[in-house]
Parts: C-alpha cells; sequence; structure tokens
C-alpha cells in the first residue's frame, strides 16, 4: 500500500477553507432562492390562471426530470450562444437554484394539498380572501408537515454543490480534487472530501431534526 | 439562434448513448439491489453490532455526494491494484450508492408491513424461514415497487455524472459533440430531452404499477 | 368454572356439552394468578380462569379492560409477568426448572401452543395469496403434507364454512365476513384443540356480522372449545358455558349467562350492560328489562 498521509491536506489548508466557504455560499444561495422560486411557482399554481399553471406545470416536469449536470451545462456552455455568458459561480448558483426550486415547489404544492379542504371551505365561508387563506390558513398549517422533506431537500441541493467542481467552481470539490491531481495524492484528499462532506451532511441532518422538534413542539 | 439541423444531426448519437445510461444505470440497480437485501438484513437484525454496521453504510453512503463516490473508486481501484476500465469504476459506484437508498426502501418496507400479518403466521406454527420468504417478502416487494421503480428514475438521471470519468453515455456523447460542432446549446437540449422521454416513461409505469398494487 | 348451561333464548344443543366437574379430565386452558405490566400500567391483576374441553367460553368487559392482552398471553403472543399459563397441563412461555423459572424458546412456546389456534380482529389473511393458498400454506409448510392432499383438506375447510366457490378468489375481492370467516378456515385446517377468537366481529360492518357467528355457532355445537373475546352478547347467551367480565386488569363476574347477564348485582357490570343495552335495544322496554 502506497504511502498515505495527510501532510498534503495540511500544507493546503487555506485553500482548502475557502473552497469550504464556497460550498457553503453556494449551498445556501441555491436553498434560498431555490424556495423562493418554488413558493412562487407555488402560490401561481394556487391561484394563478389556467396558462400560468401550465408553464409552471412545464417547469417542474423539466428540471425534474433531466440531470442537474446536463442543466448546469445548458446554462454554463449553451448560454453563450444567448448572449448570456455566465462566470462559473453565476451560472452554479443559477442553476442550482432553478434545480431546487422545481423540487421546492413540489414539496410545497404537497403541502397546499394536505391542508384538509374542510379547513379552507370554512375560511372560504366566512368571507376569508384567497390571499388570507393562504396566509392564515393553509401556510401555517402547512410548515409542521413539509418540515422533514424542505429539510431533506436542503440536504440534497448541499452535496449536489459538488456537481458545481465541474464547471470549475472553486468549492471544496474543485479544490481537493485540484489538490490531489497535483500531488499525485487522489485517494487522500478524496478521503478527507468524504469526511468534509459526511460532517456537513450529518450537522444540516441534526439541525434538520431540532428544528422538526420544536416547530411540532410548538404545534402540538 | 438554434439550429435544428445540429439538434437532429445529435438526437441518433445520443439514442445511441443512452443505451449505455440504461445498461448502467439498471446494473447498479440489480447489483445495488443484492448489496442492499444484505444491508437491510444488517439494519433489522437482532444484534447490535450488525444494526450499528447497516446504519453506518447507509449514512456514508447517502451523507457523501455521487460524485465524489464515484473519483473515489474510479482512483482508489488503481491504487490498490485494480486496473479495471472506467465502466467498472462507474457501476461500482453508482451500485454501492443505490444499494443505500434501496436498503432504506426496502426496511421501510418491512417496517410499515402489519404486525397481524407475521402473527397470524406465528400462531399457525409457521417457521422463521417461512415467515420471511412466503408471508413477509412478497408483501415488501409488492409494497415498495413504486419506489424502486422511482428509484430506477433517480440513477439514470445521476448516471449522467459518469461522464466525468469518460463513460460514453449521454451527457458524455453530447459533450463531445459540442466539442466537435460548437453547437453546445443544441447537443445539451437534445441530450436532456432523452433523459426526460426516459425518465418520463419510466414515470408513468411507476404510476401505473401504483395505481395496480392500491386496487389489488 | 363450570356452570350448568342456562340460556336466555332456545337452546342450542351441543354435540358434546362441558362435561361436569367430577368427569372431567384436566383443563385444556387453565390460568392462575395472571399479572402483566406494561411500562407503568398493570394490564393484569391476577387472573383465574380455566377452560374445560369442549367448553365455550365468552370474555367480555369495558375497553381498556385487558381482555385482548388476556387472550393474547393465552396464545403466546405476549409474555406475562407473573403467574400460569398452561395449555393441555403444560407451562406456557416459561421452563420451570426445579422451582426457578426461566423464559421459554422460542421453539418451546411453539410445542407448547401447537394445538391452539386464533382468529383475529383484523383477520390477518394474507393478500398475495389466494383463499384457498392461505387455508392451505400451514398444511404444507408446517404439517409437511403434498400438495393434493393439503388442498383437499383445505377445500374441506372452506366447505364448513360455506366459502368453496371462493377458493380461488384474492382476499381483497372478498367481504369482511367472508375474510374472516377464511380465516376461521384457515385456524382450523390445522385441526386446533383450541380456539381463540380475538373480538372477531368487531372490524365488520353489522350486516356481515351474522355469517360469520353462525360459523362459530356451529363450531361450538361441534364441541371446540372456544375462548371468544367479543361484544355480541347474543351470541354469548346463545353459546357459552361461562361469561367472564373483565374490569381493570381483573375478573369481576363470571358464571353462566343466566347469572352474569341477568343475575348480578355488581354495579360496574350492570353500567356495561346498560350502556350496551342503550346502544342496542330497539323496543324501550328491552332497555327496561335489564
Amino acid at each position: 500500500m502506497p504511502h498515505f498521509n495527510l501532510s498534503v491536506i495540511a500544507a493546503n489548508l487555506p485553500q482548502i477553507g475557502a473552497g469550504f466557504i464556497t460550498t457553503l455560499g453556494m449551498w445556501l444561495a441555491s436553498v434560498l432562492l431555490g424556495a423562493v422560486i418554488g413558493l412562487v411557482a407555488a402560490l401561481l399554481q394556487q391561484i394563478g390562471g389556467r396558462g400560468a399553471r401550465a408553464v409552471i406545470r412545464v417547469y417542474i416536469e423539466l428540471f425534474r426530470g433531466t440531470p442537474f449536470l446536463v442543466q448546469l451545462f445548458l446554462l454554463y456552455y449553451g448560454g453563450p450562444s444567448f448572449g448570456l455568458t455566465l462566470t462559473p459561480v453565476m451560472a452554479g448558483v443559477v442553476s442550482l437554484a432553478l434545480y431546487g426550486g422545481a423540487y421546492f415547489a413540489e414539496v410545497f404544492r404537497g403541502g397546499f394539498a394536505s391542508v384538509p379542504r374542510g379547513h379552507v371551505e370554512a375560511a372560504a365561508c366566512l368571507g376569508l380572501s384567497r390571499w388570507q387563506v393562504i396566509c392564515r390558513i393553509q401556510l401555517p398549517q402547512m410548515l409542521a408537515l413539509i418540515l422533514p422533506a424542505l429539510s431533506n431537500l436542503t440536504i440534497v441541493l448541499s452535496k449536489e454543490t459538488a456537481v458545481l467542481s465541474v464547471v470549475t467552481v472553486p468549492e471544496l470539490t474543485f479544490v481537493l480534487t485540484g489538490i490531489g491531481s497535483a500531488t499525485f495524492a487522489y485517494v487522500q484528499t478524496l478521503l478527507v472530501l468524504c469526511v468534509c462532506y459526511l460532517a456537513l451532511v450529518e450537522l444540516a441532518t441534526y439541525a434538520g431534526n431540532w428544528a422538526e422538534t420544536r416547530v411540532s413542539r410548538f404545534l402540538a | 439562434m438554434f439550429s435544428l439541423a445540429a439538434f437532429c444531426d445529435a438526437l441518433p448519437l445520443l439514442l445511441r448513448a443512452s443505451v449505455m445510461t440504461l445498461v448502467v444505470s439498471a446494473a447498479g440497480l440489480l447489483i445495488g439491489f443484492f448489496v442492499a437485501l444484505l444491508v437491510c438484513a444488517a439494519r433489522l437484525s437482532t444484534k447490535r453490532a450488525w444494526r450499528i454496521a447497516g446504519t453506518v453504510y447507509v449514512r456514508v453512503f447517502r451523507g457523501v455526494p455521487l460524485l465524489v463516490q464515484l473519483l473515489l473508486v474510479y482512483y482508489l481501484l488503481p491504487f490498490v491494484g485494480i486496473n479495471a476500465p472506467p465502466l467498472v469504476a462507474a457501476i461500482s459506484a453508482v451500485s454501492l450508492c443505490a444499494a443505500a437508498y434501496v436498503a432504506e426502501i426496502l426496511r421501510g418496507g418491512f417496517v410499515t408491513l402489519p404486525p397481524g400479518q407475521s402473527e397470524a403466521a406465528v400462531m399457525l406454527g409457521l417457521s422463521p424461514m417461512d415467515r420471511l420468504w412466503r408471508v413477509q417478502i412478497p408483501q415488501v416487494m409488492r409494497s415498495t415497487l413504486p419506489s424502486l421503480v422511482n428509484e430506477m428514475v433517480l440513477l439514470i438521471k445521476a448516471s449522467s455524472l459518469i461522464s466525468v470519468v469518460g463513460v460514453a453515455e449521454v451527457t458524455r456523447t453530447a459533450q463531445n459533440i459540442a466539442a466537435g460542432t460548437y453547437q453546445p446549446f443544441e447537443a445539451y437540449v437534445a441530450a436532456g430531452l432523452i433523459y426526460f422521454v426516459i425518465c418520463g416513461a419510466l414515470a408513468l409505469f411507476a404510476h401505473s404499477a401504483e395505481r395496480r398494487l392500491a386496487a389489488a | 368454572m363450570i356452570k350448568t348451561r342456562d340460556v336466555i333464548d332456545p337452546p342450542a344443543a351441543k354435540a358434546h356439552s362441558a362435561a361436569p366437574a367430577d368427569v372431567r379430565a384436566q383443563p385444556l386452558i387453565e390460568v392462575k394468578g395472571l399479572f402483566k405490566r406494561f411500562g407503568h400500567t398493570d394490564i393484569l391483576r391476577g387472573i383465574d380462569l380455566s377452560i374445560a374441553k369442549s367448553e365455550v367460553v365468552c370474555i367480555i368487559g369495558p375497553s381498556g379492560s385487558g381482555k385482548s392482552t388476556l387472550l393474547r398471553c393465552i396464545a403466546g403472543l405476549e409474555t406475562y409477568d407473573h403467574g400460569d399459563v398452561r395449555i393441555e397441563s403444560e407451562l406456557l412461555g416459561y421452563v420451570d426448572r426445579g422451582g426457578r423459572r426461566t423464559r421459554a424458546s422460542t421453539s418451546e412456546l411453539n410445542r407448547v401452543r401447537r394445538n391452539v389456534g386464533m382468529v383475529f380482529q383484523q383477520f390477518n389473511l394474507w393478500p398475495h395469496m389466494t383463499v384457498i393458498g392461505n387455508v392451505r400454506e400451514a398444511l404444507l409448510r408446517v404439517r409437511g403434507m403434498p400438495n393434493d392432499k393439503a388442498t383437499a383438506q383445505a377445500g374441506r375447510m372452506l366447505d364448513m364454512v360455506g366459502l368453496s366457490g371462493k377458493a380461488d378468489a384474492y382476499p381483497s375481492k372478498l367481504s369482511g365476513g367472508q375474510q374472516q370467516r377464511v380465516a376461521i378456515a384457515r385456524a382450523l385446517a390445522m385441526e386446533p384443540h383450541i380456539m381463540l377468537f380475538d373480538e372477531p366481529t368487531s372490524a365488520l360492518d353489522p350486516e356481515l356480522v351474522g355469517e360469520v357467528l353462525q360459523v362459530m355457532k356451529q363450531l361450538a355445537r361441534d364441541g371446540m372449545t372456544m375462548a371468544v373475546v367479543t361484544h355480541e352478547m347474543g351470541f354469548a347467551a346463545q353459546m357459552a358455558d361461562t361469561v367472564a367480565f373483565i374490569d381493570q386488569g381483573r375478573i369481576a363476574v363470571s358464571g353462566s349467562p343466566q347469572h352474569v347477564f341477568r343475575r348480578s348485582e355488581n354495579p360496574r357490570l350492570k353500567q356495561f350492560l346498560q350502556n350496551y343495552l342503550d346502544r342496542n335495544a330497539f323496543w324501550s322496554s328491552d332497555a327496561r328489562e335489564a
């Protein structure tokens, strides 16, 4: 077994740290942006006309039915054909946000559907407007129900940031695989990479569970 | 603007490459299924050591991105002296990753099986082996079928990542076409369309399977 | 607990009535001082019950009283903490070695309860097998019968419960009453000495209850030893040799149906029966009769 040491890691710690920050940044940006896109899409589905609903449906089906890598390539490599030249980071954030947005939209749609129809009907009979029904009746009840799905989606997106390395976004995977190929210490760097993601995902899972118990206790 | 000619030229090449996509995904699911049986058995075992081992497997293979797992297997094989083509690394990585997800699907199936089913078997004197193979497994297979088909859809999309280690499936072929024709947009739209059609067909199959199961 | 059979309704003669105390052999089921705790709650607090050959015992009581738990302890599906459960004189669930008691192994447990059959509230038919498949499964796997013999025996059982026409159907296509009758046939196929029924009609639509009770009545008439947890007081009045009223983990009243339903002064039993009549009486005169 060839020599296995972690000196390569120690020597490049600042670079790795920067990569980690970038990963966190991409993750945060795509989750927030994606959630907003998803919520807007779901709301449009609820109150929009047939045309809007059809457009949203097409968006969701397309972005959930194709691989993220292809969407990323389409935006980053295909964009310039239409005058849309984005930096890797910009392309990464936009692409991941659009991808996540489709999944967020489905989660929110499921949330709306899970609120009992009777609650909505009762509110309508009492004279509440569509917006009031959504904000005062549906969204609060939805939240506890969809929280597990939301936290799961957040974790999925954290892992998806690794794919951004393929278009040279300087996040963790890009940095560590770069070090690996420069020093030929492939296995060491990849194992460290695994450990980093494992730590990130485990932390995110605990945070999600904590949030779920907090919310359920608040509502119970 | 959008060149229909470039799009149409790309399609046949990508269709041929889709065979590789399907082969890798199917092989990944099949091998992953058998590994998943072992992992699921470990997770449901009465012995604590097995349960911990199973849980660790699932947590690790679901916690690390598939791309990283793929690269690790790709570089690990020569590191330990195995010289295999990239396809082997690709299928291995995809199988090991899929196994973690399938194990959880199967475990869910076992856990949601009504206990009364097994109790009736116990009262009739059926042995644990007979209970497992005649009563529990047939029902778990039926109830998890939609989730397993859904997992296949996820695998087909995930298989796009194996382009990174050079396997000539749809995404890699699209990259080659884009590099050759300088028409990246048309190439990737064509690739996206092919994935969309394959995944859509499978999703419809999952829907009808689910409906037939609910009716039964 | 053998009493002479008084019945409220016209008597349904049994082929072998429960034998008088001095002639009978050891009781088939003997429960002494049964005690079971679940977490912080005592579910069973000292149950004494014995069931002789061909005796029909109906166990009634409010929900949460422990009646299903009692039956499941007799079936060996639940463990108990103190006391004795003996099936045909053999201790169930434990092994007594020179004064010390250890938990019995699964094979020992299975051996002791091999002649006990059970019918569940939720039927628990296996949905991926046909009706005849369900009934013959144990004959094939446990008795090791060849397929033709097992199928013939299963067919006879289905005949007995009146469902031979449904042999090749799947359980999901049958009504609740039909499914429960198949479940009874499945248990009977193994030729048990004792049949346990855990609220067999509670999950059924009212109009389907009768067909299941009909099968159970015939079983009783043919001399089967039965322990039935039920809310069907009519069945208990007609067919039971003994009715046991369980309340808060103890048998509060037990005796002949006549004694339990008409003559007992126990206030909780009277309340329980009044509640039942309030829900089920057609005419006001029935309500006043209790």
